[in-house]
């Protein structure tokens, strides 16, 4: 069962499946240790398909991580689209690594990407096209373990049966402990073997905790139910961000994001309150600009990248960023390189920075107002006047580009129909705007999502909105976004209620999960393949009640099914934050001053470095 | 365009193998496999002008997604020159695995585009699940008829072309394991007038079938009689 797949049988299925080089490896930078050499087999696994996974840039820290141990070897998998999964299963192929062709199955460690929610029944299917019983009690010492890891572990709750440990927060050291006590537990049950992994700071190990509810269905407690396990879970980080992967690994086939990858801050200090990334990866740390030009010399000469992304989750916030894109822009400027920033503010000077960045190309500028009206900019903590936004817009236009993009949030706490009608509004505005400065061809282009209220965030108690009023408020946009230049864009309610469904939920949906991928749902990301239908049948069949999970508003004293993981946030401060809300007022970004969060209360006395963008707060002067 | 000038290393003509895994990429995949590779190795590449610069480099055919080649060509311009064996030295480690350089030599800058001079394209398809009495035959049904109807690809579906005289030669032998059958294809390869090894294979009625297809070599006019058409 070690053995690799032997190359003509891959081979074989190639001529019936689209894009067959996803399946194949050989890729520039990909990294072949010897297996029989190596006494600990890890294979990371993103459970999507490889156009997307490949640019998954905690899998590409940890294979460098994991591979520049002694001893360790690490391999890639990714779950293949629906055509070469149905001929795997017809010829009897399991899933493979993309480096030495061998079995899934034949790992110590699958460690998997539980990013978001909808990766989630992903994991199942990948599994069991590796051959492996999906539930965790089924498999034991001859399997791999299974990990999890990423944001969706802030609520693994609905996963628990299927995976055997998570890693809560940031891996990169985490990981290559959890190899340790695999190797010191090696040949013991699996049992024992988890229960020795449970000591590790950061790491959950579901089986070894038991939930508690009350009459009303509520939850009383989830509790340990083994010495080694901790009643409370905090969230492991690194104190500086670990250094770039160099040689990161060059596709050989298109993917949705083909560039090298340079993250240049971790955390955000803005403090939106629907944002979860925002509020699980504090603190912020910045990486120094010198070292990120190393790591763009470093990148060019390993990858041959034509593009590098630098990595955040507010470009504009990174603290020296013009000093550094001038210095980026001057070091590199004859070698056919381009620099792309994501998530830029709605503020001038982003304009100026995207300016500088397009070398006269301007294909669409996007921006995320996320509402249109002020008083849910200052509910959500997102603030911009209509003015600025119109100042920003124009200078947008001024410079250049002829497209806009604006992303908005519809079903935000206490939205309105009028709040929606706003954005049509603004959209509108904005477009008169545009042809004013540029012409007939300027084009504005709206995308709205549904707001999913979810776990550790301040608006973890709010409820999503009923599907009634999402439907009602779409058709008001589709209504009045039309017409030449403007285009609207959206999803389908019902892929945001599964999306809110388990990212809420607790314990007592594993079976849903189970069930719904029996009966074929997965690929929930995808519109052309995820199969709603599936869902609402199990929905239906075990009687979930979605009031219940979705749309009840929680009292502040409710424990949540998430509640013994520690995101570093405490809930006093996102119970503090959500009354600020709902009196609208703003919390500025706490890079000036300390609002106390918890993360410096929390970890700041052993971890805290230079390198942090937290202004030490007063109790701890 | 007489063929006199001298070559001025600043446009090179590259030999190459691909196989394997990078069997199964498009040709547009394979210009970035390249442009990356040679960006690796610092290789003075030419870029345009313009809002978004691209390295000039011309294949001399595209490699239909399935298939390797076994002396692919490649021309590309450089900025600075260089001669074949700095270049062979730079790409030396820059190759993903189932790359392999063959041959690098000058060319004179003004010398036809590679896909000017091409005639034909010669394929190798092992095949498996066919025996080899059965596939002669239905290479000599083939080869007998006058005209093989084929709809033509992409959006004009709808018309459609004669494959037959596109297809110069075809032969079945037997194969080695794991494979039954070898067909050895030689194909029209000229502007408007390119025959796939895949259409073949859809003529015989072999689509289906496990397949490793090669293409083993490329026939170019020769030189003089390039402007001669």
């Amino acid at each position: 069962m070690d053995n690799p797949i032997t190359w003509e049988r891959i081979e074989s299925l190639l001529h019936r499946v689209q894009k067959p080089g996803r399946y194949v490896g050989g890729e520039y930078n990909a990294i072949h240790k010897p297996w029989e050499k190596t006494d600990l087999h890890v294979c990371l696994a993103f459970p999507d398909i490889y156009d997307l996974g490949m640019s998954n840039y905690a899998l590409m820290l940890l294979y460098d991580i994991l591979n520049g141990a002694e001893g360790i070897l690490a391999e890639r998998t990714y779950l293949p689209a629906p055509d070469m999964i149905a001929e795997m299963r017809r010829a009897g192929l399991p899933l493979y690594t993309l480096e030495s062709y061998r079995p899934v199955a034949a790992f110590d460690l699958l460690a998997m990407s539980t990013a978001y929610e909808q990766l989630f029944l992903n994991a199942l299917e990948l599994m069991d096209l590796a051959g492996l019983p999906i539930r965790a009690a089924e498999r034991d010492e001859r399997h791999p373990l299974v990990l999890g890891g990423g944001h969706g572990t802030f609520n693994p709750e609905p996963i628990t049966d299927f995976v055997d440990a998570f890693v809560i927060g940031e891996a990169e050291e985490l990981i290559l402990e959890i190899a340790g006590v695999m190797r010191r537990t090696r040949g013991l049950p699996r049992e024992a073997q988890l229960r020795e992994l449970a000591r590790l700071p950061g790491l959950y190990v579901p089986r070894f905790y038991r939930a508690r509810y009350h009459v009303d269905g509520t939850i009383a407690a989830v509790e340990p139910t083994v010495p080694e396990a901790p009643a409370t879970i905090f969230k492991r980080l690194v104190p500086r961000l670990t250094p770039t992967p160099l040689r990161q690994i060059v596709p050989n086939v298109s993917i949705i994001h083909d560039r090298a990858v340079v993250e240049i801050q971790r955390g955000c200090t803005r403090g939106c309150r629907f944002c979860q990334a925002g509020a699980v990866t504090r603190p912020v740390r910045e990486r120094p600009p010198e070292e990120i030009a190393e790591a763009v010399e470093g990148l060019l000469r390993e990858t041959g990248y034509e593009e590098i992304a630098l990595l955040s989750l507010s470009s504009a916030d990174y603290s020296r960023i013009l000093p550094l894109m001038e210095a980026l822009k001057r070091r590199f400027a004859e070698r056919h390189v381009s620099f792309s920033l994501p998530s830029l503010r709605i503020e001038s000077f982003s304009v100026d920075l995207a300016d500088s960045l397009s070398g006269g190309r301007h294909s669409g500028f996007t921006f995320a107002p996320e509402a249109a009206t002020d008083h849910l900019r200052r509910r959500i903590n997102k603030y911009i006047s209509a003015e600025q936004l119109f100042t920003v817009a124009e200078e947008v236009f001024r410079r250049g580009w002829r497209t806009l993009k604006l992303y908005f949030m519809i079903g935000l706490p206490d939205e309105t129909d009028e709040d929606v009608v706003a954005i049509a509004d603004l959209a509108r505005a904005v477009l008169r705007l545009g042809r004013r400065i540029a012409g007939r061809r300027v084009e504005v282009r709206v995308g709205v999502s549904t707001f999913v209220p979810k776990p550790h965030t301040v608006f973890q108690s709010e409820p999503l909105v009923e599907e009634e009023a999402a439907r009602r408020r779409l058709a008001l946009l589709r209504q009045q976004v039309r017409g030449r230049g403007l285009h609207l864009g959206w999803n389908d309610y019902r892929a945001t209620r599964i999306e809110a469904l388990l990212a809420r939920g607790d314990r007592r949906l594993n079976p849903l999960v189970e069930l719904a991928w029996r009966k074929g749902a997965r690929f929930d990301a995808w519109d052309d393949w995820s199969n709603y239908d599936a869902w609402d049948a199990a929905i239906a069949e075990l009687g979930i009640d979605l009031d219940f999970y979705l749309y009840r508003r929680r009292s502040e004293a409710e424990r949540f099914p998430w509640d013994h993981l520690h995101s570093g946030v405490d809930r006093r401060f996102l119970l503090r934050e959500l009354r600020r809300s709902e009196r609208g007022e703003l919390l500025p970004d706490c890079r000036h001053r300390c609002y106390a969060c918890g993360i410096y209360t929390h970890f700041g006395k052993d971890y805290g470095s230079e390198e942090w963008q937290c202004p030490i707060p007063a109790l701890h002067r | 365009m007489p063929d006199t000038g001298t070559p001025s290393l600043t446009r090179l003509r590259l030999t190459f193998a691909t196989r394997r895994t990078l069997a199964h990429v498009s040709v547009l995949d394979l210009g970035r496999i390249w442009e990356r590779s040679l960006r690796r190795a610092a290789v003075p590449l030419r870029y345009s002008q313009g809002f978004n610069p691209r390295p000039r480099m011309q294949f001399a055919a595209p490699l239909p997604t399935g298939c390797g080649g076994e002396a692919e060509l490649l021309d590309i311009w450089l900025d600075e020159p260089r001669t074949p064996d700095e270049i062979a030295a730079a790409l030396e480690g820059k190759l993903p695995p189932d790359l392999h350089l063959r041959r690098v030599e000058a060319v004179v800058p003004d010398a036809p585009p590679l896909a000017d001079l091409l005639r034909a394209s010669h394929y190798r398809l092992l095949l498996r699940g066919v025996e080899v009495a059965p596939a002669a035959r239905a290479v000599e049904a083939l080869l007998a008829r006058t005209e093989v109807l084929r709809p033509r690809r992409g959006r004009r579906r709808d018309r459609m072309y004669d494959l037959r005289p596109l297809i110069l030669e075809l032969r079945a032998a037997p194969a080695g394991k794991p494979w039954d059958v070898a067909l050895w294809m030689h194909l029209r390869a000229e502007v408007g007038a390119t025959g796939r090894p895949d259409e073949v294979l859809a003529a015989l009625g072999f689509d289906d079938l496990p397949r490793r297809c090669t293409r083993e070599r490329l026939i170019l006019a020769a030189q003089e009689g390039a402007d001669g058409r």
